[in-house]
């Protein structure tokens, strides 16, 4: 029996030591005493050695309403945990911290120092002694409700989630209903994400077409999913990361920062949630926190991604995925969001700036998806035109790896389950345009982005679909129509690609082309309103208003607040020369916008007629 | 007159030795019978503070201990899984949740029982008798004795946790099912323990 051995060679240990006590004291004779008073002051405290470590490093986790699991903000909460706070410190499991310190300097960097790891290793060496209470640093007080005072806006999710009491992990998403009537901007938001003891972290992202409530089964039940797809039909870029994990303080915007929020803009959180045990329900909750001033300084992000490259090997334990993008404008690094699943063991991203001069941005040695975070820069980090950013990813599909989500390995490629893989490294950055720079370089960068997307996957949809409502937006249509068929080719029948390759030929004036995809996507999507608005429009310059007006009809049904919509559909009437029924649709349209000028225009003509 | 005293010295020094050397004797020939070959008194405490020994009461059945603490992230996530077994093994083998803790009150106990779904008794092990005698140094941890009280494994329930916040997506050994489907089948056990991870009991004082 292994552990009578242990056992017994633990006792003999502790009996010599006794014997080794007491021929000290016949030794040391009248010195004893002073020397045991020495000994005594370099003995390791709570109050003094133990309380500064922890109070900082540990209770903003470990107190009441908070994710740790026990609170650690007492002397006996350390006393109670003292092995475990030992054990999981060495082996740097705890706090949580996963960049090495070759990389930059990040804001929230919780890792531990050696001397910190020794304290409590000696603190339980030298019997866990709780010291003088004049020791002791103030004791930190936290906020039990909203850290930056009461929110402008709170948004509940509409309905709880009841994560079971086993199982695997669960990404659960929950969609929040914009209220606003006029669009506003976000200086920090605040995400409650319910019991957080049972969220590891959560994203949340701004959907502008509520795309994601088609992924509901009934509005406000939420969804699952690992990963968040959210579409846009427009350049767009949020250029912000909304973030939570454990312990993290919310965001405050840095002045000329804020994120846009539009009426009818969805807010969707991506959570990760673990089971306890026992049946739990989590519904989170937002606080938004307005700011007068409009954005003046836009952020982007930046994705390099190399998730083609993902082919590994059941049994590959050292499986290498690299990509290197050049920056074509001059940028201001904010922060860096590596992330894969659960496969991957080391991540290194680093920057060759334009002097030859390298530079690691982060490396994390032991990634752990558990612990994944966004890493902000303690300072930005300029990088000029004509660096490369460079991520080598490396990943373990043997059973070596205990996180591997297959048993026995299995060939893994990328996907959005937690059983595919990613290889993805998120970038926040600054443009550092310059002057008299006519085109926005955010624009510049996420076009770049996408060539080079296309460069090292011919068959990525999104990066077609991006470069091509790029390019539609700064009037290159011919090209945008490439790219938008090159994306239906991907996904024959989809919907938004359909549309958007529609409205393209519309406005390179290919109405043939145009009106053949229009059709199609309104009828994969009926109760898809740009869609019979831009059918319409086709239709309309096709000069067959009867079919027009249907269409327009369609597309003021399920938007019946929309002037346009109303306004269009009255200019097919008067086409048809149903005068009357045009009037109606003009006045509805004035109803809605009384600065509609196509209504005004038309509405003025019909009536100046004899 | 000098000479005798310093021989005197001598005499004591060498018969505190020899009291130290059979402490030692003593101690070892404790450990070398940790695995009792006879019924011996292992006093908990039952929810309603009555004095209980839950291999008095087992007789004649394979005896699962079941140690955990209510605070314990992972022996509470290992709740459904412990709950499952011991229905699947309900007549051939007897189930006990030891807790530990003297901190934790039988209230607060009972509480824990029922938002994790448990239906095993439970107990509290105030005086650590159950922890001695299962060897037991962590929640969650089980041990499996014979029906003569022989303690046949102790350690890890499965490999699902392999350090803390570090866990494989589902277990791929199951130790302590094997262990107690082969006392009840009276084969060996081997091997007879595996390093459980969780909350340490020795951090309990």
């Amino acid at each position: 029996m292994k552990r009578t051995a242990a056992g017994q060679s633990f006792i003999i240990c502790a009996t010599s030591s006794l014997i080794f006590i007491v021929a000290t004291l016949y030794a040391s004779g009248p010195g004893a005493a002073k020397s045991a008073n020495a000994q005594n002051s370099a003995l390791t405290t709570f109050t003094r050695d133990i309380a500064p470590i922890v109070f900082r490093s540990c209770a903003p986790c470990h107190h009441p309403g908070e994710a740790g699991p026990f609170s650690l903000v007492t002397y006996g909460d350390a006393k109670s945990h003292a092995r475990q706070i030992a054990d999981v410190t060495r082996k740097r499991l705890m706090p949580p911290w996963l960049p090495s310190a070759d990389g930059l300097l990040f804001a929230e960097d919780v890792h531990l120092s050696e001397q910190d790891i020794a304290q409590f290793q000696k603190w339980l060496d030298d019997g866990l002694r709780e010291g003088d209470l004049a020791d002791l640093p103030p004791v930190p007080k936290f906020s039990s409700t909203w850290q930056l005072g009461q929110p402008d806006l709170v948004l509940h999710a509409a309905a709880p989630y009841t994560i079971p009491a086993s199982g695997s992990d669960v990404y659960w998403n929950f969609i929040f209903r914009s209220p606003l009537h006029s669009s506003r901007f976000i200086k920090a938001i605040e995400i409650h994400p319910g019991d957080k003891r049972l969220v590891h972290h959560a994203n949340l992202l701004v959907d502008r077409t509520q795309s994601a409530r088609r992924q509901e089964e009934s509005p406000g039940s939420g969804f699952a999913s690992m990963e968040l797809q959210i579409e846009s039909e427009s350049f767009d870029p949020d250029g912000h990361f909304l973030f939570w994990k454990p312990g993290s303080p919310p965001i405050v915007e840095p002045p000329g920062l804020a994120l846009r929020l539009d009426p009818e803009n969805d807010l969707v959180l991506n959570t990760h949630l673990q089971p306890s045990g026992k049946p739990e329900s989590v519904q989170p909750t937002i606080g938004i926190y307005f700011t007068n001033e409009p954005a003046t300084r836009f952020p982007v992000l930046l994705q390099i991604e190399n998730d083609r490259a993902l082919n590994i090997p059941a049994g590959d334990s050292n499986f290498i995925v690299s990509d290197a993008f050049t920056l074509p404008e001059n940028v201001q690094l904010l922060a860096l969001y590596p992330h894969a699943h659960y496969l991957c063991r080391d991540m290194l991203a680093t920057a060759r700036l334009p002097d030859g001069t390298e530079k690691t941005l982060i490396h994390i040695p032991r990634w752990d998806l558990n612990w994944q975070a966004v890493f902000r820069l303690a300072q930005s980090e300029p990088l000029p035109r004509g660096t490369t950013i460079v991520m080598r990813y490396r990943y373990d599909n043997s059973s070596d790896n205990i996180a591997n989500p297959n048993n026995p390995p299995q060939r893994v490629t990328a996907g959005n389950r937690a059983v595919d893989e990613m290889a993805h490294l998120w970038l926040q950055v600054l443009p550092d345009p310059q002057p008299g720079q006519q085109r926005d370089p955010r624009m510049v960068l996420q076009e770049s982005l996408a060539r080079h997307h296309i460069e090292n996957n011919p068959t990525d949809f999104e990066a077609h679909y991006n470069l091509a409502a790029m390019l539609q937006a700064r009037g290159a249509s011919d090209e945008a129509v490439l790219h938008y068929q090159s994306a239906l080719e991907l996904r024959p029948g989809d919907a938004v690609v359909e549309n958007a390759l529609g409205a393209a030929l519309l406005s390179s004036g290919k109405i043939p082309g145009a009106i053949k995809h229009l059709s199609v996507a309104t009828a994969v999507r009926p109760d898809y309103f740009d869609a019979h608005y831009n059918l319409g429009i086709a239709l309309a310059t096709a000069e067959e208003f009867a079919r027009a007006a249907q269409e327009f009809a369609a597309a003021a049904k399920l938007k019946p607040e929309d002037s346009g919509a109303e306004a269009n559909l009255g200019a097919a009437f008067a086409e048809l020369g149903q005068n009357e029924q045009a009037i109606a649709h003009f006045r509805r349209a004035l109803q809605l916008d009384p600065k509609n000028q196509l209504a005004r225009e038309n509405l003025d003509a019909l009536q100046k007629a004899p | 007159m000098f000479q005798p005293r310093q021989s005197r010295t001598e005499q004591t020094h060498r018969s505190a030795l020899s009291v130290t050397l059979s402490v030692l004797i003593v101690v070892c020939a404790i450990v070398a019978h940790a695995r009792p070959r006879f019924p011996q008194k292992s006093m908990a405490e039952n929810l309603h503070g009555k004095p209980l020994d839950p291999f008095a009461v087992s007789a004649n059945r394979v005896v699962v201990l079941l140690f955990v603490r209510t605070d314990c992230p992972i022996s509470n996530r290992y709740a459904p899984l412990l709950q499952k077994l011991s229905e699947e093994f309900r007549g051939r083998a007897v189930f006990w949740l030891v807790y530990p803790d003297r901190a934790e009150t039988a209230s607060q106990i009972k509480t824990h029982l029922q938002d994790y779904h448990y239906s095993i008794a439970a107990l509290r092990d105030t005086d650590h008798a159950l922890v001695r005698r299962a060897q037991a140094t962590t929640t969650p941890e089980a041990a499996v004795f014979d029906s003569s009280g022989l303690l046949l494994y102790h350690g890890r329930i499965d490999n699902w946790y392999e350090d803390f916040g570090r866990s494989r997506p589902a277990a791929t050994t199951h130790e302590l099912t094997d262990a107690i489907a082969s006392a009840i089948a009276g084969k060996p056990i081997h091997p007879d323990h595996a390093n459980a991870v969780g909350c340490y009991i020795s951090d309990l004082k």
